[in-house]
């Protein structure tokens, strides 16, 4: 574990009290539940108050934290403090119920901050505002720089205690910062939160370098770059994240690009031009051994490994036109999935196992979408001018990709993130520093 | 299929005339061929693809199909009209081995059905089969076969007669009526159903190697049967494990 | 022959007319060294363009292709690298293989006129470095692109 990362928390579910306090209040009457079913056709947000917590002025920006992240994910409808009612809430004992049902709340979120020797304690309650009682609470103890980690575990908890679905806010994104004129534009690899703070470049942009992926563990990142001698192809680097450490993956005569772990990290698929013809290979990352996966006269590229790791995704043009197939992680047995009009490009396993995330380019646009694995129930999710990249939050249900307008004016038109949940109805941009492109969403952070 | 080849002629003749021009000696003419064949090839890999997609969703539309024909005339084997119902999304194992005559069921046969006289009985017979009244059903098949021996529904007539009582479980009887049927209607329209109903009551008369025997003579008498057909005979094959 | 010839003048039109307000033309008169690079740019052309997702050369590269390689046979001092690049209307990472394509396209050309395999080496661009910015059919066709540089 590297430090900056390390948490020191002990643990992540430590429930407080754990028999909830007495429950106030006679039924509920028919109003906005403090649950949501997201594979419905329809939904409301959850209306939920997050007052900001006690004990410390951090605490205030840990509400702030928790109120965006659950308001992004476009379930909740964060109330603002200035319509509250109670404002004498006591971090330990029931809210008012009334007060809150006055002011529509299904839930509410009450926490508070203590000094422990050097470390910062933060509890918190969510309480079910239409039930009375308390819907979960649990405390977490960390050094005070990690404020903002202990926020987004909240938030993870509240989503989870609401949706039934794992959280994601606890999270980093790679991704391709953008600077300059498009025809000598600078492109350097960048992590930042999910949410967009703690932005830092891990290239320095003298040479491109683009499509980042995490390793499983969040150390290391794999990307390509170009060299700095205009002659020499692009090749795929391994770096670390905290050392910024970087080494070559492999010392090819052609071109290799487009790689990606595999979900254990002992493998990076990728692919290697030469001759016109690009094929997908495997390299095994410790011994540093090359396997050929795919053997086409074609362009073979953009794998991505299943969730359990046995089989690959890709697209190819051996049939004329870029097309989604899916093979053994071993190589054969391949099989195209994607037969409906238009090109499929940069097919992404969902970390769930149940869909394939791509980008489709039919006529003059772009979409997102996805299928299923057999290639069935394509649905599209976004789309646009050019829209490219998809990746998956660590739950599945949510994709993040990157949206160019077009150039006018000799102009760069701009580039930016943006992320939208699975059923497609809530579409939102992802606050970045500079132009972005290439996102790639990190597994959980490992505590 | 047909299109294919032509397209790949158009294509590489397309080519040709710069191809032709050079010299055939000219690496660049070999250069220029080889990514002519390249080009072909790539284009026969999507057809072939399209192609094993489309087959493949037929394939599955067939089995969806046969599954509910089966589950439809098991319901009105059973005595009840199985139209409304949905069937099972995986075949259930049927109480009793079903039939595959597909389209005449919903439908008597439409060619036939603008001849003379008889038609009437039969096709009132054929409603009564439907309702479930299979005693009903019985009489007027048997009256139909008796007064129009030479009718275009005769060999029609003979087999539902043989399904009345199959559907009753009366597989002395069906036996009979479908014996009767392939030997004096083997040609008519329903003869390849026919042939595999009398083999399943065979085989449900505990009889599996006449059963057998009876299947065996299936693809020889009846070369042109569908592939539904024919795939319903080799799983009748199978299941009575008939060599 | 003469369609060849027909087809290959009027491509040569398009080419130079797509060209004009992209490479810079030295003034009328001034003379650029032969056997120079700019020599190589202005008198020869160094680019070839594709037609949208394909790397077979057409008939106006042809002809570009066949003057560069008579140029290169005759002044043998200089390393080639072929650019491949692509139009921004594919995903990056297909581009990148599209642009290796199309860069070795021209090469496997050059070889077949005649020189040497070992002179040439190819790097793609992808939709990385576009020439032109823009996001219409004139730029796109402009930066479909296979460009000849010299060492």
């Amino acid at each position: 574990m590297n430090k900056r990362f390390d948490m020191m928390l002990p643990r992540r579910r430590t429930i407080i009290g754990g028999v909830a306090l007495a429950a106030a209040g006679a039924a509920a009457p028919a109003r906005a539940q403090l649950t949501i079913d997201m594979t419905k056709p329809s939904f409301e947000p959850v209306p939920i108050a997050i007052v900001d917590f006690a004990g410390d002025k951090v605490g205030a920006d840990i509400a702030g934290v928790i109120r965006n992240d659950l308001q992004s994910s476009g379930l909740f409808r964060t109330i603002p403090p200035s319509a509250f009612i109670q404002r004498d809430i006591n971090p330990n004992a029931p809210p008012r119920f009334a007060d809150w049902r006055g002011i529509g709340a299904a839930g509410v979120v009450v926490g508070q901050v203590t000094q422990a020797g050097g470390n910062i304690k933060v509890d918190f309650r969510l309480w079910d505002v239409v039930v009375g009682n308390q819907a979960a609470g649990l405390s977490f103890n960390s050094q005070p720089a990690n404020w903002r980690r202990l926020a987004h575990i909240i938030a993870d908890a509240i989503y989870k205690r609401v949706t039934g679905e794992e959280g994601y806010f606890d999270t980093r994104v790679a991704y391709v910062s953008e600077t300059g004129p498009l025809n000598q534009r600078v492109k350097r690899i960048a992590i930042m939160d999910q949410d967009g703070a703690n932005n830092r470049y891990l290239t320095d942009g003298r040479t491109i370098a683009i499509t980042p992926r995490f390793s499983p563990t969040l150390q290391e990142i794999v990307y390509m770059a170009y060299g700095e001698d205009r002659s020499t192809p692009p090749r795929v680097y391994l770096q670390n994240v905290e050392s910024n450490r970087r080494e070559l993956l492999g010392n090819f005569p052609g071109m290799s690009f487009a790689p990606r772990f595999s979900p254990d990290g002992t493998k990076v698929a990728m692919s290697l031009a030469q001759d016109g013809r690009t094929n997908i290979y495997e390299m095994d990352v410790r011994g540093r051994g090359l396997r050929r996966l795919t053997n086409t006269s074609a362009i073979d590229t953009s794998p991505s490994y299943s969730n359990d790791g046995t089989q690959i995704v890709f697209n190819s043009d051996r049939g004329g036109t870029q097309q989604l197939y899916i093979m053994s992680a071993s190589g054969g047995a391949e099989k195209r999935i994607s037969f409906g009009d238009g090109r499929y490009a940069t097919p992404v396993w969902s970390p769930r196992g149940d869909y394939i995330a791509f980008t489709k380019i039919t006529g003059g646009s772009f979409g997102i979408g996805v299928m299923r694995i057999d290639g069935s129930g394509e649905r599209l999710l976004a789309n646009g001018f050019l829209v490219e990249g998809p990746t998956w939050a660590p739950n599945g249900r949510v994709l993040m990709y990157f949206r160019q307008q077009p150039n006018s004016g000799g102009r760069a038109g701009s580039v930016t993130l943006s992320a939208v949940d699975i059923t497609g109805r809530f579409e939102r941009q992802v606050p970045t520093q500079t132009d972005a492109s290439d996102p790639a969403w990190s597994p959980l952070i490992p505590q | 299929m047909k299109m294919l080849p032509s397209r790949l002629l158009v294509l590489i003749a397309l080519a040709l005339p710069s191809a032709a021009a050079a010299q055939r000696s000219d690496p660049v003419y070999v250069e220029d061929r080889l990514n002519q064949l390249q080009q072909a090839i790539t284009l026969l890999t999507g057809q072939i693809e399209q192609l094993q997609y489309r087959n493949q969703q037929l394939q599955q539309q067939m089995e969806k199909m046969q599954t509910d024909y089966d589950f439809r005339l098991e319901q009105l084997e059973k005595g009840r009209p199985g139209g409304a119902a949905r069937p099972p999304a995986a075949p259930a194992v049927p109480a009793a081995p079903s039939s595959p005559p597909p389209q005449a069921m919903a439908h008597p046969p439409a060619g036939a059905a603008a001849a003379a006289g008889g038609d009437q009985l039969y096709h009132d017979a054929f409603k009564l089969l439907q309702d479930g009244d299979y005693a009903g059903a019985e009489k007027g098949f048997k009256a139909f076969v008796q007064r129009n021996p030479q009718h275009v529904l005769a060999g029609n007539a003979q087999y539902w007669l043989g399904e009345t009582y199959y559907a009753r479980r009366d597989y002395q009887n069906a036996m009979a009526a479908f014996a009767e049927g392939f030997k004096v209607y083997k040609a008519s329209p329903k003869g390849p159903d026919n042939l595999l109903k009398l083999g399943i009551t065979l085989a449900a008369l505990g009889r599996k190697s006449d059963a057998c025997s009876v299947f065996a003579r299936f693809n020889q008498d009846y070369p042109r049967a569908t592939d539904l057909q024919k795939r319903r005979i080799d799983q009748e094959r199978q299941k009575n494990g008939c060599g | 022959m003469r369609i060849i010839k027909a087809v290959a003048a009027i491509a040569a039109l398009i080419f130079m007319a797509a060209c004009s307000e992209q490479v810079p033309v030295a003034p009328a008169g001034a003379a650029v060294t032969p056997g120079s690079v700019a020599d190589f740019r202005q008198n020869v052309g160094d680019r070839v363009y594709f037609d949208t997702d394909m790397s077979n050369i057409r008939e106006d590269g042809r002809a570009t292709l066949g003057k560069q390689a008579e140029w290169l046979k005759k002044y043998t001092n200089y390393a080639i690298t072929i650019e491949g690049h692509c139009d921004e209307r594919g995903t990056r990472e297909y581009n990148l293989a599209l642009g290796e394509r199309r860069a070795n396209a021209v090469r496997q050309y050059l070889v077949a006129q005649g020189i040497p395999a070992a002179r040439i080496k190819t790097i793609s661009y992808g939709k990385e470095r576009p020439e032109v910015v823009g996001s219409d059919e004139a730029a796109w066709a402009r930066n479909r692109v296979g460009v000849t540089t010299l060492q």
